[in-house]
């Protein structure tokens, strides 16, 4: 019970970390904030995507890391051809497979 | 660069934002089924009530803080330091509503107080993402449509996935690489994003900044990261406005 009250806690604050920009939203922010905000995509995503692919399973190894890369590779470059985020993603996937493979 | 932002619009054109959701949805539900079942089974092996720990989904809908509640109430740490844990990791969420914000502005408030709820990583990257485009998205209503179809679609598949892990357990060989189906489709996100050197500059410092932050605890190492981007964003943009002013060239 306690457990529960605790998660509770933690979804009523982040239901107002969510929600408080959301709902005091103005259609035109200050220009200062707006230039900041133009680069939270692209920062977010940088920050969540190359740690995960250098590093797969929390460090920096062969076995993990090569095959990682190798997909991303492969990932941009369907992407760049298709534009199709299913081909891409599993052409990817695949390519990690077949890394792994060659690498045994 | 600039002129592959246009195409998918036009291919678009004449497909409902409810439908471009849907179809944008399917390829993020598979990629997150390996993180959902994972996790579902990684809650099922804590010593909490299974439906307590898979609580966690509808609660907080977040996989990272989902994590590292879970792991703490394991543990058995004090709710205080539990609490504070999970919030840090969600901190990243104020970034994503403040950066939705002025696409959000013209919709009604009680669907903004519901639209908070769904906010999270996948459902902000496929918003931005669309919403980033010269065209905007569309009009304020189409955004919303596309935002919300969004949102509770990825909310319920995550409610689906992570009952499932705890239901079936860790039943995913590592062979498969399963780990990497998630960030490979936040590359796949971020890549229309990079539309000028400040996107590149942004994307960029910020992956080099967590990198080097990556041993951080509760996930603080994305949060570094992503201010450093931010920063690095701005920068850029600073320099590009100081160099180029004379040719009024600009980066969207």
């Amino acid at each position: 019970m306690r457990e529960l009250l605790v998660l509770v806690a933690i979804g009523a604050g982040t239901y107002v970390m969510r929600t408080a920009f959301l709902v005091l939203a103005r259609p035109e922010p200050p220009a200062p904030l707006a230039r900041v905000l133009l680069h939270v995509g692209p920062a977010v995503l940088g920050a969540i995507v190359v740690p995960a692919l250098l590093a797969p399973h929390g460090a920096v190894t062969v076995a993990g890391t090569v095959p990682a890369l190798v997909a991303a590779a492969g990932a941009w470059v369907l992407w760049r051809r298709t534009r199709n985020l299913p081909i891409a993603l599993f052409g990817a996937l695949a390519l990690a497979l077949l890394t792994t493979a060659v690498f045994r | 660069m600039s002129t592959c932002r246009s195409e998918p619009a036009t291919a678009e054109a004449g497909t409902s934002p409810a439908r471009r959701a849907l179809t944008d949805c399917a390829a993020v539900i598979v990629a997150y089924l390996p993180f959902g079942l994972t996790l579902g089974a990684t809650l099922a092996a804590t010593k909490l009530p299974a439906w307590v720990a898979w609580a966690s989904s509808p609660l907080l809908f977040n996989g990272a803080a989902q994590l590292v509640a879970v792991t703490l109430l394991d543990g058995g740490a004090g709710a205080v330091v539990v609490v504070l844990g999970a919030l840090v990791v969600s901190a990243r969420m104020l970034l994503y509503a403040a950066s939705l914000a002025p696409y959000a502005a013209e919709w009604p408030r009680r669907w903004r107080w519901i639209g908070g709820y769904v906010l999270t990583d996948p459902v902000y990257a496929l918003a931005i993402g669309r919403f980033g485009r010269p065209d905007r998205g569309g009009g304020s209503r189409e955004r919303l449509v596309y935002y919300l179809t969004v949102g509770v679609t990825l909310c319920t598949a995550w409610q689906l996935m992570t009952g499932a892990g705890v239901l079936l357990g860790g039943l995913l060989p590592e062979w498969l690489h399963v780990e990497l189906a998630a960030p490979l489709t936040f590359l796949l996100l971020l890549l229309p994003m990079l539309t000028g050197r400040a996107a590149y500059a942004a994307a960029a410092a910020a992956g080099a900044a967590a990198v080097s932050a990556m041993t951080l605890p509760l996930g603080l190492g994305l949060v570094v990261g992503a201010t450093a981007g931010i920063a690095a964003g701005v920068a850029v943009d600073a320099w590009r406005a100081r160099t180029s002013r004379p040719k009024g060239v600009r980066d969207a």
